[in-house]
């Protein structure tokens, strides 16, 4: 069952397109990363599918429905900042919450606030609260009443490392229970670290998307080079088993599939060819470069 | 009922709320006494020009008069309560919580709707502080009389047409602007200096055509009352008989002003 569904959205703000035939579904169960850079979309995406912002074409359905209010109050949501009234205490708007969304009930206000750690701040008025207390009350809003799908938008946002890592926990936990998570980063590390599944966006288009694991797969790279270049270059092109051949500065470098790459086999291909390396070294490639090379940064 | 519930979570611990309801009540009462005083300044003095005063004026904060004229002068602040209703507006943007609204769950016909409460809620207790004011002044002015507590009653359901009217524009400004300040200056503005000066203007030069600004609509259910009206007897009259005409047209403002803010709400992007 897909829980979430887009079918060719589009959106411009006046003469800038922010949304570009953008199509892909999330299966149930998943945790679902929208990856990309500042500007490429992502929030623009998420408010679309909470109803906030209307598409200029394309539709999207939630377990085959199309959005409505009664489907909003089932998904708990964290959209761009924390939305809250200033003078309200944090249980104040989290009541206004409740009473508006329906889900959970006096005790689950509670009990929610002691999960995000603010039992002990909840008669404070929200103004006063600091950038990490107002976020993890709207993380606290999104998960009142337990609802099985969880929509949120840079939630570590502005969080010190101990709440970054209580938050991922906790997105870890929930999806164990089996509650699906949409959740929209810049951060590609998060999104290796919490996600199963990854959409990246680029200035409004989606560049690719699947399982985390195909598509931020890692790759190795061998760095080599040689007294004699052009020999070097020559020889290369030939070797089995290599994605790309580039080189750079006094460097070539060898692209292989994670795992297939061997140094003890090219250093001895290259003699048995005549040349002798002088320098020789096996990296692994690092997601962000991954990243760069995707969104094209 | 739901929207009703909610709308009140959010008011009731609203310190700006309670501070300017507390402005009302204190100043709907104060202009009622002021006038209450000069009145009774020119009618009690012994001489002669007191006598012919109190000829001339009656009385108009006794029964049944209270109620005309205590609405007529408590009207003039309406632009306070105005204010509460602009900032509850306003605040949902500034706090971004008209999204969060919709997010959680509500449509939003009802986020429209719960605007709509608050106006009717703010104008419920401006009608209620009115009528309390009312009863108290012709109680305390009336002369052990026989006429009945309630006659001329009517001008209690003209009050909270009036002040209703007044308190959808002001939201109109306010849901239009999306800013408090600039919605607030933007109304008071208009309030107090703008139409006065088209209505005045009009009167002399243009027919009068300043009787279909949107708040002199309203204001022209509620004529001067009886005592100042006696300057100019015949326009008086007229203006009595007028109120039926006044009143079908205050509804009409009204179902314009939440038209707009209806279409305004279904068309424009959070």
């Amino acid at each position: 069952m897909e829980v979430l569904e887009l079918n060719n959205i589009s959106k411009s703000y006046g003469r800038i397109q922010a949304l570009r035939d953008l199509s892909f579904s999330v299966p149930e169960g998943s945790v679902f990363g929208v990856l990309g850079p500042n500007g490429s979309g992502k929030t623009t995406l998420l408010s679309i599918i909470l109803d906030v912002l209307k598409a200029d074409k394309g539709n999207f359905r939630w377990f085959g429905q199309p959005g409505s209010p009664d489907m909003r109050k089932h998904i708990g949501s964290l959209l761009e900042t924390p939305n809250f009234y200033h003078y309200l205490s944090g249980i104040n708007n989290l009541r206004v919450t409740q009473s508006i969304s329906e889900r959970g009930n006096a005790q689950d206000i509670e009990e929610v606030l002691i999960k995000v750690n603010l039992a002990e701040r909840k008669k404070s008025r929200f103004s006063s609260y600091s950038l990490g207390m107002k976020q993890r009350l709207a993380i606290g809003a999104a998960l009142m009443g337990n609802p099985r799908v969880l929509v949120l938008d840079e939630p570590t946002n502005g969080l010190d490392p101990v709440g970054i890592a209580e938050i991922r926990e906790l997105i870890k936990e929930l999806n164990k229970k089996g509650f699906t998570i949409i959740m929209a980063s810049h951060l590609l590390d998060e999104v290796e670290k919490i996600c199963t599944h990854v959409a990246i966006l680029k200035k409004g288009e989606l560049v690719t998307q699947g399982t985390v694991d195909e598509v931020l797969v890692d790759e190795d790279i061998i760095e080599i080079s040689a007294a004699d270049h052009a020999d070097l270059e020559r020889i290369m092109k030939t070797y089995p088993g290599t994605t790309m051949v580039k080189k750079e500065g006094r460097f070539y470098y060898l692209h292989f599939p994670k795992g297939a790459a061997s140094t003890e086999k090219i250093n001895a291909y290259c003699f048995e060819q005549g040349i002798t390396l002088n320098h020789l070294l096996h990296k692994k490639k690092r997601l962000e470069a991954r990243f760069f090379e995707l969104t094209g940064n | 009922m739901k929207v009703l519930r909610t709308e009140w979570l959010k008011i009731k611990s609203y310190p700006a709320f309670w501070g300017i309801m507390i402005m009302t009540a204190l100043s709907y009462p104060g202009i009622n006494y002021i006038f209450w005083n000069i009145y009774k300044d020119l009618t009690q003095r012994k001489n002669q020009a007191g006598q012919i005063a109190k000829l001339l004026l009656g009385n108009p904060f006794a029964y049944p008069e209270t109620y005309h004229t205590t609405a007529y002068f408590s009207s003039f602040f309406v632009f306070i309560p105005a204010i509460v209703v602009i900032m509850l507006v306003t605040n949902e943007y500034t706090y971004k919580t008209h999204r969060q609204n919709i997010i959680d769950g509500w449509s939003r016909d009802q986020f429209l709707m719960s605007k709509f409460f608050d106006v009717l809620l703010i104008t419920l207790m401006v009608t209620v502080l009115y009528l309390s004011i009312a009863i108290v002044i012709g109680i305390i002015a009336s002369p052990n009389s026989t006429v009945s507590m309630w006659s001329n009653s009517g001008y209690i359901g003209l009050f909270a047409l009036q002040t209703f009217s007044h308190l959808s524009i002001a939201f109109l400004v306010g849901f239009v602007v999306r800013r408090s300040f600039i919605a607030l200056g933007i109304f008071v503005f208009y309030y107090i200096i703008v139409e006065n000066m088209i209505v005045g203007y009009s009167k002399y030069k243009l027919d009068d055509i300043g009787r279909f600004m949107p708040l002199e609509i309203a204001d022209r259910m509620i004529p001067v009352p009886v005592f100042l009206g006696k300057m100019d007897e015949k326009a008086y009259k007229a203006s009595l008989a007028n109120i039926p005409q006044q009143i079908l047209l205050t509804f009409v403002v009204i179902v314009v002003v939440w038209s707009i803010c209806y279409f305004t709400n279904k068309k424009r992007d959070l």
